[in-house]
């Protein structure tokens, strides 16, 4: 039991935080935003996966799918993008499954598909 | 009456049908287009009639080598490949239509373990799925079982293995990942916290693999009937050698041996590839139906994925775990015939697969020590378990193959060991 609610008192502060780093993390994707307008093509990948950190942060998860898509399409590089992108399709795909969205439960789920070969074939090819 | 009995005994035993039903119900179910249930019901069946020509190839190929191996070497030496062995059980062995049933009957046991347990997993890698229905058929018909018996046999137990391995591996993948939204859905399981286990107790406080930079010459491996090929090349063309141009010539013909054992592993790896590219039309309508159907049912569903989902968060343990988990296996293929077991030879793919994964375990719980020694012990492993799985197959008409995937052959022992002697008490 006291397992239990030591977890518990754990969980209530951290979401306060997040609500007051909100407007934080927005600033802060507006300068890396910024950054990756003058970024050359090797910390364009950098930039883009921060952005991508920065929107799962606050759960905007379509915008974080947006730039760490973008992130994997420029250059396949195993980490934080392959990883997030993973979880974030889990995201979509279990709000589709609260809405009863068949069709979006398919999208995403084929998605997730897509980035298992995807991984598979970068894993291997990198090796 | 007569209709009936033509459509039960001539066309539902007819294991393609069975599946292109399969398929037929879940379109349905699904509320697609008539044309769309049509063309996917249809391209499922097709893609058995693939999967069944790639075993007829692999089976022919391994005719050979297992004739060759025996002259050369005076023992049995066995490929470990559970697309084989798939391959055999439907066709061969006839099972096609109970093992087709049964991965539907899996997907139903999983989502009514999950439903009702606090266990959550869904287990959406089709292909594994398929393998531990091929086993659980293969060992439950052995024991004894038949009919619907034997399917919701196969069902349960399959089930009880697609709850149980994420569930068992969600301690160490949420220390992976961080979290607790994804599990892992990949029959290997076992094997993973085996090498963990041995990873962990001589690892402790050894530094994590991935600080390491990895020298890279390793990409010839990166397409899947390469890293077959580099396998099964030299292994058919030096044990051709062995056997002699005497006894090697016999089987090839007016071609010279040594060409002729080259171009049974080239078909080797063809049979592979068609093989596998049916299983991929075979379950490319079925799965999507049927897992859209579990995450409906079991909404806070825990999503078990294949292996690759836990890749990025450790490339080099990936590469060094498939290092080791080879070293391992050629060891054990030399090791293990001292013991009487037959010589199992390493399989690429599982260790590709299986190492690399197992090397994110290994790395979690015990750095780089961990995975240096945890792989050569998780190689052993791997090859040990198919090693005692061989007999049996023996004596089922396989032909040179055993299964890999440790949790299906561990499904396939355990029917063995202890399903069927408590069966034959009763019988």
């Amino acid at each position: 039991m006291a397992f239990f609610k030591r977890k518990k008192k754990k969980a209530a502060p951290q979401k306060e935080e997040k609500v007051i780093n909100k407007e934080e993390i927005l600033t802060k994707i507006e300068q890396t935003k910024q950054g990756l307008e003058k970024a050359d093509a090797e910390d364009k990948i950098s930039y883009l996966n921060q952005i991508g950190s920065l929107y799962l942060e606050i759960e905007d998860y379509d915008q974080a799918i947006t730039y760490y898509e973008t992130s994997i399409s420029e250059k396949q590089e195993m980490g934080k993008a392959f990883a997030d992108l993973t979880k974030l399709y889990n995201f979509k795909r279990k709000e589709a499954s609260e809405q009863n969205d068949k069709e979006k439960v398919q999208y995403y789920l084929a998605k997730s598909d897509e980035l298992m070969k995807l991984t598979k074939d970068t894993m291997r090819g990198n090796m | 009456m007569s209709v009936l009995n033509f459509i039960i005994e001539s066309i539902l035993t007819q294991a393609a049908i069975t599946i292109g039903l399969i398929a037929f119900i879940g379109l349905l179910l699904q509320r697609k287009q008539f044309g769309e249930v049509m063309s996917g019901s249809f391209k499922t069946m097709l893609g058995f009639m693939v999967l069944s020509a790639g075993s007829a190839i692999i089976v022919d190929s391994l005719t050979y080598f297992g004739e060759i191996f025996t002259e050369a070497f005076g023992m049995q030496g066995i490929v470990p490949s559970i697309e084989a062995i798939n391959g055999q059980a439907m066709n061969n062995l006839g099972l096609g239509n109970q093992i087709a049933l049964t991965f539907l009957a899996i997907f139903i046991f999983n989502i009514i373990i999950a439903r009702i347990t606090k266990w959550k997993y869904i287990f959406l890698t089709g292909q594994a799925i398929l393998w531990m229905a091929t086993m659980t058929i293969i060992f439950g018909s052995a024991a004894g079982f038949s009919g619907i018996t034997l399917i919701l046999f196969g069902g349960l137990i399959g089930g009880i293995f697609a709850v149980a391995m994420p569930a068992i591996a969600q301690p160490i993948v949420r220390k992976i990942t961080g979290s607790d939204d994804i599990a892992l859905g990949h029959f290997c399981t076992i094997g993973y916290l085996f090498g963990a286990g041995v990873a962990k107790l001589i690892g402790k406080g050894s530094k994590s693999i991935e600080d390491i930079k990895f020298p890279k010459g390793l990409s010839f491996l990166s397409d899947t009937y390469l890293s077959v090929a580099f396998v099964m090349v030299p292994l058919y063309v030096i044990t051709a050698a062995f056997a002699g141009a005497e006894f090697a010539s016999q089987l090839s013909g007016d071609v010279n041996f040594i060409v002729h054992a080259f171009l049974q592993a080239v078909q080797f790896v063809v049979g592979v590839y068609v093989l596998l590219s049916g299983v991929r039309l075979l379950l490319a309508e079925i799965v999507p139906a049927f897992r859209g159907i579990a995450l409906k049912i079991v909404p806070n569903a825990k999503p078990a994925l294949d292996c690759p989902v836990l890749f990025p968060y450790a490339p080099n343990a990936v590469t060094a775990g498939f290092v080791t988990t080879t070293i391992g296996t050629v060891i054990a293929m030399f090791i293990l015939p001292l013991f009487g077991l037959a010589m199992i030879l390493p399989g690429m793919l599982t260790n590709f697969f299986a190492g690399g994964t197992a090397g994110i375990f290994m790395n979690a719980v015990g750095g780089r020590r961990g995975v240096l020694i945890g792989g050569i012990a998780h190689g052993i492993f791997i090859t040990l378990l198919p090693a005692l799985l061989v007999p049996y197959f023996n004596d089922l008409g396989f032909i040179n193959a055993t299964a890999t995937d440790v949790d299906t052959v561990s499904a396939g022992l355990l029917i063995k060991w202890f399903v069927e002697p408590i069966i034959n008490i009763f019988n």
